[in-house]
């Protein structure tokens, strides 16, 4: 509620009347007090950093096509490493350590700063960009407006600098842009508010709950599957919609995965950008399938290691990155082309390993998630129904067809199809503003009814 | 209309309700309770360096940007309008609604809730309760027991909820109200029985204990609507119920004296200032208060009533005192059971435990 009506309203008033040098300068006081408003310790630390990437970012370029740009490089890459080494994943390993030598090494207890994953991203991003031939960035201040830029901060997208460099030094408004950003903001904000708090509210439900039953696992193995779409593409959608307020053309992140035909294909269209990272300085730099086989699946393997420990500082996390590293390899090794035959069995696939690594995701240890795994087949004589899960499943029966609806192309087509007649296309531009405002009217709504609700991805 | 008339349109809808909102919630005046809620609202909070850097400034201020909210009741009714006719929800935030009755899912059983309340009386028990005359316990099923199952709603098994709860307060004799209640002896909004249609509950407790009841009163009606607790919190809007009370002479020659502020003072049997308030349910016996002692002078006899209760025991203690010289209503959510000694004497009292089964299922305001 603060952010909506208080820090995001005032922000876009002073930024659309601000002359057009200053906006940058705007977005990061705004994006800076955005930041501090959560955690107003880490702000020296995000402020370093940006300093550490500028400094560096300037003797990569000054020094480019000599060793020492590249020693500048390891040295930013080392950089951002150990702060996420120290803060993110200190307490994991020294927790791993003690549980493997029987030592009990004390815990940091190191609170993990918010957004922490995704502009150190963004800085490395930076830096690489610079030593493969990018310029670097002078200004100081568009550098620092790239890094902490408030949309997509806390949860993403990654935005690469090369896909923002020039929109930094100069951009356009519109009522075109505008509205755009408008409709994509407020659908991503109902995808959050309407659609996920709603899917999470059942996940706390059935993990409260002492009434399990076979079909209980499934409605919250389904309900986490599409609340974590939900609340993270809204957020991106969110991200985007205000990156178009403010000029800006952040790229997709979601597209709709739920109706891959692989999981090659799902992880193109699941978090991009941070696929896309991985793929580009991880993967490709390694020497990525143009290699020998095994080195291949090496390089996968690693990539899927490292993606799924960004994702958190848990062995559930490690193992998620795991499980898709050995699906994609199959899938490398003949099952694509098997799958490539079928029509529907290939997205049945998709949907049950999917839905079976998200409730890993969301274990608290790799032994939930087998816990988890096996009363979603019915070990241990697990009853198949409980009258619980019968009334949850009746309770948000709609919530979870919108939700599956909403995770197809199905309203983008219908929408499209509808708008290729003059008549539909005018009934469109009539509806559209009307449905914006009751969403927008709804989702204000229910974050006065609710409780604080933070963002899924705000622990990455 | 056409796209670029659109883009205008839906950029100057949107900023219009976002800048409205904002503008509202930045200069309205700060309310200071939510008589739908029945609490106090968050006030802005104090800003110092210290709250800032601690964060506290920041929790709170979002406390207080979520109260201070501009129409916000009004809001609250359009989400839960929106959960129960857009989504179709089964309730709202625990809440439903079921043939003009509200009530909220009392889910699921506690046993260890059950077995806290059952310690806590059989510590009352062991420390005053040796030297009485007869202990009893009875238990209120609460509205859900009439409605959920009907409904769809998830609901305890009462039967077996009371049956175990009886066995955990096997000390005491059990009386069993159960038969005597229906839906229609509750009020539509809140979640107490009326008590116009508890005389047959107080009768059966007061002659399982020994006593007698007349059974006549005169039927009072309050003139204000009585919008139950539930109201505020379902937010949607409802017909209020209406709150009678029954009198009598024995009942008006009652004083009651009150412990609220830790020293004896005079309440009333029917507190016409609180009926007049934001719960006037809190109109019997003077509503909340550890020790409530109401003393018959008309009595013709010497016997003493302890009530261990809840609020549902406000409504009926009026109707057991004509068996007694003495009942003192007991309410320990409000003080710690190993104070009673100072403020009662159980000595050969009848004592009677008589919870409801939302209390008991959730018992740890229990002291």
């Amino acid at each position: 509620m603060p952010y909506l009506f208080y820090f995001l309203v005032a922000v876009i008033i002073v930024y659309f009347i601000v002359p057009g040098k200053l906006k940058n300068l705007w977005l990061l006081i705004a994006s800076l007090f955005f930041y501090g408003w959560g955690e107003p310790r880490f702000l020296i630390l995000m402020v370093s950093s940006i300093v550490v990437g500028y400094v560096i970012g300037l003797l990569v370029e000054k020094f480019r096509g000599r060793g020492v740009s590249k020693l500048f490089l390891a040295l930013a890459v080392v950089a951002a490493v150990a702060t996420l080494l120290y803060f993110k994943y200190a307490d994991f390993f020294i927790s791993s350590f003690n549980a493997v030598t029987g030592l009990s090494v004390p815990l940091l207890h190191i609170a993990l700063p918010i957004g922490v994953s995704f502009y150190t991203f963004q800085l490395l991003s930076y830096v690489i960009d610079v030593y493969r031939g990018e310029k670097a960035q002078k200004n100081p201040i568009r550098l620092a407006t790239y890094i902490a830029m408030f949309p997509q901060l806390v949860a993403g997208p990654i935005v690469r600098y090369s896909d923002i460099a020039r929109q930094l030094e100069s951009r356009t408004h519109s009522f075109e842009k505008t509205a755009l950003g408008v409709r994509r903001f407020i659908i991503g904000l109902s995808k959050k508010v309407l659609i996920a708090n709603a899917l999470g509210e059942l996940c706390d439900v059935f993990q409260a709950s002492g009434e399990q039953s076979v079909i209980f696992f499934w409605i919250y193995a389904v309900a986490f599957t599409l609340h974590i779409y939900f609340d993270f593409s809204g957020y991106s959608d969110m991200a985007i919609g205000l990156g178009k307020i403010f000029g800006f053309d952040f790229l997709e992140n979601f597209n709709f995965p739920y109706i891959s035909g692989s999981i090659t294909e799902f992880w193109r269209r699941w978090h991009m950008s941070l696929g896309s990272w991985f793929r580009d300085y991880v993967y490709i730099p390694l020497g990525g399938s143009r290699v020998k086989k095994w080195r291949g699946l090496l390089n996968i393997l690693i990539v899927w290691l490292l993606t799924g420990f960004w994702h958190g500082a848990a062995w559930n996390f490690v193992l998620w990155g795991l499980f898709f590293a050995v699906l994609l390899t199959v899938e490398k090794l003949g099952l694509l082309k098997l799958l490539e035959k079928t029509r529907v069995i290939k997205h049945i696939y998709v949907m049950f390993f999917v839905i079976v690594g998200f409730v890993l995701f969301n274990a608290a240890s790799p032994a939930e998630w087998v816990s988890c795994l096996g009363g979603m087949f019915g070990a241990g004589g697990l009853p198949g129904v409980s009258s619980e899960a019968i009334y949850y499943l009746r309770s948000y029966g709609l919530v979870f067809i919108i939700g599956i609806i909403g995770s197809t192309p199905l309203v983008k087509r219908a929408v499209f199809a509808i708008k290729a007649g003059e008549k539909g296309a005018k009934a469109i531009n009539v509806l559209e503003p009307i449905v914006l405002a009751v969403l927008a009217l709804l989702c204000a709504a229910y974050l006065v009814d609710g409780s604080f609700n933070p963002f899924l991805y705000f622990r990455f | 209309m056409n796209e670029k008339r659109k883009n205008v349109v839906v950029t100057v809808l949107l900023a219009a309700i976002f800048l409205v909102l904002s503008l509202a919630a930045w200069f309205k005046p700060v309310t200071e309770y939510s008589d739908s809620e029945r609490r106090v609202l968050a006030k802005f909070p104090e800003l110092t360096l210290q709250t800032v850097l601690s964060g506290e400034f920041m929790t709170e201020f979002e406390d207080y940007s979520l109260d201070q909210f501009p129409l916000r009741d009004s809001f609250r009714s359009l989400k839960s309008a929106a959960e129960f006719y857009l989504f179709h929800k089964a309730d709202n935030n625990g809440l439903y609604i079921s043939d003009g009755y509200i009530s909220k899912i009392e889910y699921p059983r506690s046993d260890a809730m059950m077995d806290n309340a059952a310690a806590k009386f059989k510590f009352i028990y062991d420390t005053y309760l040796q030297s009485a005359n007869g202990v009893y316990f009875s238990v209120i099923p609460d509205k859900n027991a009439f409605m959920a199952e009907n409904s769809g709603h998830l609901s305890l098994d009462y039967s077996s909820y009371i049956s175990d709860m009886v066995g955990k307060v096997g000390f005491a004799e059990y009386i069993d109200i159960t038969d005597l209640l229906s839906l229609e002896d509750f009020y539509r909004t809140d979640t107490h029985w009326r008590q116009e249609s508890i005389v047959d509950v107080a009768d059966r407790l007061t002659s399982a204990m020994g006593g007698e009841i007349s059974g006549s009163y005169t039927e009072n009606t309050l003139q204000n609507p009585f919008y139950g607790v539930y109201c505020g919190q379902i937010a949607l809007p409802v017909k209020p119920d209406t709150i009678k009370y029954l009198t009598n002479d024995v009942i008006n020659a009652c004083t009651l004296t009150g412990y609220n502020t830790g020293k004896p003072m005079s309440v009333q049997m029917y507190d016409m200032d609180k009926a007049a308030g934001k719960d006037p349910y809190e109109m019997f016996t003077s509503g909340s208060d550890p020790i409530i002692v109401i003393e018959n002078p008309g009595a013709e006899t010497d016997r003493e009533l302890v009530i261990f209760r809840d609020s549902f025991g406000s409504s009926i203690a009026p109707l057991m005192v004509e068996s007694y010289a003495k009942v003192t209503l007991v309410d320990i959510r409000y003080i710690q059971s190993a104070m009673l000694g100072y403020f009662v004497n159980f000595e050969n009292c009848d004592a009677l435990f008589l919870y409801s089964t939302m209390l008991l299922n959730s018992s740890t305001s229990l002291k």
